[in-house]
């Protein structure tokens, strides 16, 4: 790591905009009130599958302080919309698909006045048969639930593949090949802070919004499309928000859209909020999967051929479940050397709610079912788990699976090592065995690691802007497109500015996104902020820094190469100590115009998604987990005593922050190997709040002993790579593959079921 | 309704509506946002206050019983000028604050905690916040935040 830095790495940075939040001062949209503002409250659908044959609103204007209503119709195009297939409604047109779909939306005085106004709607519903289960979905017989089926094939919404030359023959001379299935159900994001826009109309017939959205000007195109206005005369702000994890993007696009149409209705300010009720039943979630792996070995334990079979519930539309689709398949097969592969994949239409981006994007699924499998073939392999990773895993040089070569360094050995040598592994998976004998509470140790490709990769041009100016006060003002949602890209961006111009990070003030002056900079997903817009940033400061080193250099007539900063200081041949306000001065002086804007993009590559081959990503980052679990045969109650975690992100920028995104991922790989299954019967919801769905607590989370270790990747800003989403993403398998040590129970459907352990753990004998 | 209380250490007499909830007093009536909604079932601590020296979930404590009590909200912990407490400020040295949202019902939480208890164990503060669901930390460093506190309070205390 580089030493001579300042603030990139400091240890004792804080959160650029922490004060506010401790203080309860941070105003979230449900802490925004406007005078005459109304309140809004949405119908949701209170079946999985229906025409709609009648929907009367009249009745529900008749309801005093009721302002408006707005269904489907209010919109053009019917308020169509959805990226990359638009198959969804702001409101529900001609059919309801899923429990929970809004259906009409009323403004009103008073919240109350809303909900009367809500149930005095009269909405007429002709039943249809659903689809539940995702593996009927395309049954010849099955209903058929997307208006305009996207591949002409009924409830298929899409197919992916990844051709790696033939594994079949491979297969076929392999001494063991492992043949499972993995089960995933779908998983709710459950941010603290529900869903919410507040619009306002503006004189001149435009809108204003705050929505707490993950990308805005994604929501501004959105918007615009569904209002039939032009994209200036829509302005989304976005306020602080309160958690996201891929979950704000199309529901919060809905809410968008609905608020901005009241507002431009009734000429006066509208809110809407969620309710966690509302929220967990009509937001999206992480797809459920299930995910076939055929892997081979020779028999001395060295991986050679594979297959994967995907199948995606996308629920009712498609959302970014065929993009998270995509990242599951080029992920599926795992961090493993292969000689051939094949993947594929199908994404299908249920009335299961509908899913769409959280954190991981598929490589929560496709990790948890290769890293389980790995563990399998080592059993079958008769070797310690971690060895037979390090037997198998890339390296750098080496191809993927799908087919590209590993260009960079990577940290994957190195955190296998750490994890092994921090936890004491060989001494625990030697002893645990011997004194679970006897013993209805028994220990065991699993591992689990991963790769993630860093970035859209094939998914699209990856690019950031970024805008910088110094003012006339000496304060220097940064703003980004990409949002700040919890993960710390404003503290990092600031930490990257300030350490390229060589400035105290307290002179510079972030913005927050705003389409009217933050330039469009693509969409705040797939852990990217830190790389592009980083590197965005860096190289507005590098523009800025070069004008301010022309003014210091006129202002001590001398050359720029005779200059030496010190903090913010500078000093020329006539070695008197000049400040950096003295040489901001002299630059405005010299009628420098102190501002730039910065762009940049990871290089282009390209996946072709007709012969399943290319280059998904330009880079991974790697890491690897160990957990120490309990599993009680009496009850099938696993509990986790300990994870230890390493994780390859390259230059860590703003430890506090990154330390903290990789114990929060934990514990939400935590409560999606245990507890977290959103589940449906007959597409019904069953899981009302959050005393039914339950996320860990401070008492589920155990100890975490974690590392960064360190590698070089050049492209990055000062070396830094990706680490929010793939933090997460061990979690589940190292847990499954400690209880497969602990109780002899192979877990290869989540969340892990207690009672379904302890039916199986009492057919096994203790080993 | 009238109902009298003490709010963040001064008297106060309001007029709400039958069937109110604390929390709704707070942010609808007297524009106190500090404290903030996450379920409306008493399930996520979000909404957390300390009433007469109990942490409490705003969001299921009917108006009525409010009468003659002393209530304390984030917004009445930090100091006039809007300086963090020690507390709050140890969650900013911790990199205890992620999105921000749940963090006011943390912080009462850990406040109750170290009122009633000056030395409690890790366990003890888990135990403590275990009524309040984070999303982005994994809660270790607000632990963390909260167990230095409890330590520089101490030592304060043996200093003095």
């Amino acid at each position: 790591m580089n030493n001579t830095l300042q603030h990139v790495g400091n240890p004792n940075v804080q959160a650029v905009d922490g004060l506010d939040k401790v203080l309860g001062r941070t105003k979230y949209v449900g802490d925004m009130v406007l005078d005459g503002m109304l309140h809004v409250k949405l119908l949701l659908s209170p079946l999985p599958h229906a025409l709609i044959s009648q929907i009367n609103t009249e009745p529900a204007l008749n309801v005093p302080g009721v302002k408006a209503v707005i269904t489907s119709a209010d919109f053009p195009d019917n308020g169509a919309f959805g990226w990359p297939i638009k198959d969804d409604f702001v409101l529900a047109h001609q059919k309801v698909r899923y429990v929970g779909e809004p259906v009409a939306a009323v403004a009103a005085e008073t919240e109350k006045a809303a909900a009367k106004g809500v149930r005095a709607i009269r909405l007429e519903l002709e039943k249809l048969p659903i689809v539940s289960d995702p593996a009927h979905a395309l049954d010849a017989d099955a209903p058929l639930i997307p208006l305009d089926p996207p591949q002409d094939s009924g409830n298929l919404c899409e197919t992916l593949i990844v051709r790696n030359g033939n594994p079949e023959p491979i297969l076929a001379e392999c001494a063991t090949v492992l043949d499972e299935i993995y089960y995933f159900q779908h998983q709710d994001h459950a941010y603290l802070e529900m869903e919410g826009a507040l619009a306002i109309p503006e004189p001149d017939g435009g809108v204003t919004i705050f929505a707490n959205d993950q990308s805005p000007h994604i929501n501004r195109g959105n918007a615009s499309a569904i209002l039939g206005l032009a994209e200036d005369e829509v302005r989304i702000i976005q306020p602080p928000v309160g958690g996201s994890f891929g979950g704000k993007d199309d529901i919060v696009y809905q809410l968008t859209g609905i608020t901005a149409r009241l507002a431009l209705m009734t000429k006066r300010p509208v809110r809407l909020l969620l309710t966690r009720e509302e929220s967990l039943k009509s937001s999206y979630k992480r797809e459920a999967m299930q995910i076939g792996l055929t892997i081979g070995m020779d028999n001395e334990g060295k991986v050679r051929a594979g297959k994967a079979a995907i199948l995606a519930d996308s629920g009712a539309f498609a959302s970014m479940t065929t993009l998270a689709a995509w990242r599951a398949s080029m992920h599926a097969l795992g961090t493993y050397r292969y000689e051939a592969a094949h993947v594929d994949t199908q994404v299908v239409y249920t009335n299961n709610g509908y899913s769409g981006a959280f954190r991981g994007f598929g490589n929560t699924q496709s990790a948890a079912a290769s890293e389980i499998a790995i563990d399998e073939l080592a059993y079958l392999a008769d070797e310690d788990p971690i060895e037979f990773r390090l037997q198998n895993i890339l390296q750098q040089d080496d191809k993927a699976f799908t087919g590209n070569t590993i260009e960079y360094e990577s940290g994957l050995q190195k955190c296998l090592e750490w994890v092994r040598k921090q936890s004491d592994w060989s001494t625990k998976r030697e002893d645990y065995p011997k004194s679970n004998l006897h013993s209805d509470l028994v220990q065991g140790i699993g591992v689990a690691c991963y790769f993630h490709g860093s970035g859209l990769g094939g998914e699209g041009l990856d690019y950031a802007r970024a805008t910088l100016q110094v003012n006339q006060d000496h304060t220097i003002t940064l703003q980004s497109g990409l949002t700040d949602y919890g993960q710390g890209s404003r503290t990092v961006f600031t930490l990257v500015a300030a350490e390229t111009l060589g400035v105290s990070p307290g002179r510079i003030q972030m913005l927050r996104p705003d389409t009217h002056t933050a330039l469009e900079t693509g969409p705040t997903v797939a852990s990217r902020a830190s790389i592009v817009g980083g590197n965005a940033t860096r190289v507005a400061a590098e523009k800025i820094k070069n004008m301010l080193q022309l003014a210091a250099a006129d202002l001590l007539s001398c050359s720029t190469e005779q200059l030496f900063w010190e903090d913010e200081t500078v000093i020329g041949p006539s070695e008197i100590p000049v400040s950096l306000e003295a040489v901001i001065d002299h630059a405005f002086a010299m009628g420098l115009q102190l501002s730039a804007r910065g762009y940049w993009q990871l290089p282009e590559i390209h996946w072709d998604l007709a012969t399943g081959s290319g280059v998904p990503y330009s880079t991974y980052s790697y890491g690897a987990q160990i957990a120490d679990v309990t599993v009680n045969r009496q009850t099938g109650d696993v509990t986790v005593n300990k994870i230890w975690a390493a994780h390859d992100g390259g230059q860590i920028i703003y430890p506090n922050g990154a330390k903290g995104q990789l114990l929060g991922g934990i514990a939400q790989g935590l409560g999606y190997a245990l507890t977290e299954g959103f589940s449906y019967k007959d597409s019904y919801p069953q899981k009302k709040n959050l005393n039914q769905y339950h996320i860990p607590t401070s008492l589920d989370v155990p100890e975490i002993e974690s590392t960064f270790v360190e590698t070089t990747f050049p492209i990055g800003p000062f070396g830094a790579k990706n680490l929010a989403e793939p933090v997460m993403i061990a979690t589940t398998p190292a847990i499954a593959n400690a209880v497969f040590h602990a109780c002899g129970v192979r877990c290869r459907s989540f969340p892990i079921s207690p009672a379904w352990l302890r039916d199986r753990l009492s057919d096994v004998t203790p080993s | 309704m009238k109902i009298s209380f003490t709010l963040n250490y001064k008297p106060i007499t309001i007029d709400v509506p039958p069937k109110t909830v604390l929390l709704d007093v707070l942010r609808d009536e007297l524009g106190l946002t500090g404290s903030k909604p996450g379920c409306e079932i008493g399930s996520c601590g979000s909404c957390k206050v300390i009433i007469d020296g109990e942490a409490q979930n705003s969001c299921t404590i009917a108006a009525d019983r409010l009468e003659g009590t002393t209530i304390l909200t984030i917004e009445g912990l930090s100091a006039p000028d809007g300086k963090p407490n020690d507390l709050q400020q140890s969650f900013l040295e911790h990199g205890a604050v992620q999105c921000g949202y749940c963090i006011p019902g943390m912080v009462m939480a850990g406040e109750e905690l170290l009122a009633n208890n000056p030395f409690p164990s890790r366990l003890e503060i888990r135990q403590a916040i275990s009524g309040n669901l984070c999303r982005c930390t994994g809660y270790v460093q607000i632990v963390d935040a909260i167990e230095a506190t409890a330590r520089n309070r101490a030592q304060a205390k043996e200093g003095s």
